[in-house]
């Protein structure tokens, strides 16, 4: 029960991009294309994964005085090992994510939750975490990166769908476009937050 | 055993399995890696010399030239690489030049950053296209010989001009209608 709580804690109740509005700026920067929502997600899901259960591993062995470097060490191998297979076998994706996949290192989503989450708790609760977190961002950035798709290009994956009379809005894919669309993407998420909250007098 | 040694035991350990690790996926895919980016160069070489089915590269005079040849072993033209400076930043240009007769046999944008829906419109085959057959004499100048992109001025200037440069050096090494 504890594991579904964790787990739903991310996607939803403490979601990364629109709960938090932490590690925003590679949500901001690749999501031009629904594709690339998709990929750097998934990226940021295995770093965020495998980083959250080696640190709950060696909670009790890293003293607490050097956590930081070991965090970061740790952090650092999982993306340059991702940036590296990407390139071999996604040349195509990553050229489009470019400087965005080693920038995982700094998302500070993998380090916030290292610190604050997988280095108190054992190994099923921080990958418990860890998966909701990071299908919470990438659910986030996939639907930023659909709408801002269709309008800024009238194609979904890559296939038209608006038709020939369809005029792209060109700022949507570009940065103010990102800014436009998570900040109504928040606003809506806030409303809907707001009516699910039985006991109003906390807020 | 005190605090001290202990810190320094267990960054060493897992600064080492970092290494380990690292080392290992490095050796697993810089061959596919390597193999991808001169597949993709090749690529390029092909698109901007019509008739080429293989390439070589050459040196002369620090410039790196590719020769493209058909089947038969002919040389069909030549291609070079040119970078000039967009709106956003660096464009990369392969170029495809037939020396015999001094003119340019087709362009292609290798990597760019600039505006989409405006300046990233010099990707599209009305703006590519028009290089095809222009001479060695030719200015390369926006807004006269070449069609400048409307709203993208800077963009297509880049590409002219980054063009001119590097043709001029290239005929240099190698004269028209002369031997290469």
């Amino acid at each position: 029960m504890q594991l579904i709580k964790d787990f739903i804690n991310g996607v939803w109740n403490e979601n990364p991009i629109f709960r938090m509005v932490i590690g925003i700026c590679s949500a901001l920067a690749v999501t031009t294309a629904a594709s690339n929502g998709i990929a750097m997600g998934l990226a940021l899901t295995f770093v965020l994964t495998c980083s959250s259960i080696l640190v709950s591993i060696l909670r009790n062995v890293i003293p607490s005085t050097v956590r930081i470097p070991c965090y970061i060490i740790v952090v650092a191998t999982f993306t340059t090992v991702v940036d590296l297979f990407m390139k071999a076998y996604f040349p195509a994706l990553y050229e489009v994510m470019g400087i965005f996949i080693p920038l995982i290192v700094v998302n500070c989503i993998v380090l916030a939750r290292a610190e604050a989450f997988a280095s108190k708790v054992g190994v099923a609760r921080a990958t418990a975490d860890a998966l909701g977190m990071g299908l919470g961002y990438t659910w986030a950035i996939t639907l930023i990166s659909i709408i801002r798709e269709i309008m800024g290009s009238g194609t979904l994956f890559g296939y038209h769908i608006m038709g020939d009379g369809f005029v792209p809005w060109i700022i949507a894919i570009l940065p103010p476009g990102a800014f436009i669309v998570m900040g109504i993407l928040v606003g809506i998420m806030n409303m809907i937050a707001r009516k699910t909250v039985k006991d109003t007098e906390c807020h | 055993m005190n605090q001290y040694a202990r810190m320094i035991i267990v960054l060493v350990i897992i600064s080492m399995a970092s290494g380990a690790v690292l080392a290992l996926s490095y050796a697993v895919t810089n061959p596919t890696i390597q193999e991808q980016a001169r597949q993709k160069l090749e690529q390029s070489v092909l698109v901007v010399i019509p008739g080429a089915t293989r390439m070589e590269e050459i040196q002369k005079e620090d410039m790196t030239i590719y020769v493209g040849l058909d089947d038969e072993g002919n040389k069909k033209g030549i291609a070079f690489k040119t970078v000039g400076s967009g709106f956003n930043g660096s464009i990369e240009i392969m170029v495809g030049y037939n020396p015999k007769e001094g003119k340019l046999l087709g362009i292609e944008i290798l990597s760019m950053s600039e505006t989409p829906g405006l300046g990233a419109r010099i990707q599209e085959e009305a703006f590519k296209g028009q290089f095809k057959g222009k001479s060695v004499e030719d200015e390369f100048v926006a807004k006269q010989d070449v069609e400048a992109i409307s709203g993208a001025t800077i963009s297509s200037t880049a590409v002219a001009s980054a063009i001119k440069t590097s043709l001029d050096k290239v005929v240099e090494i190698f004269p028209v209608g002369g031997d290469y």
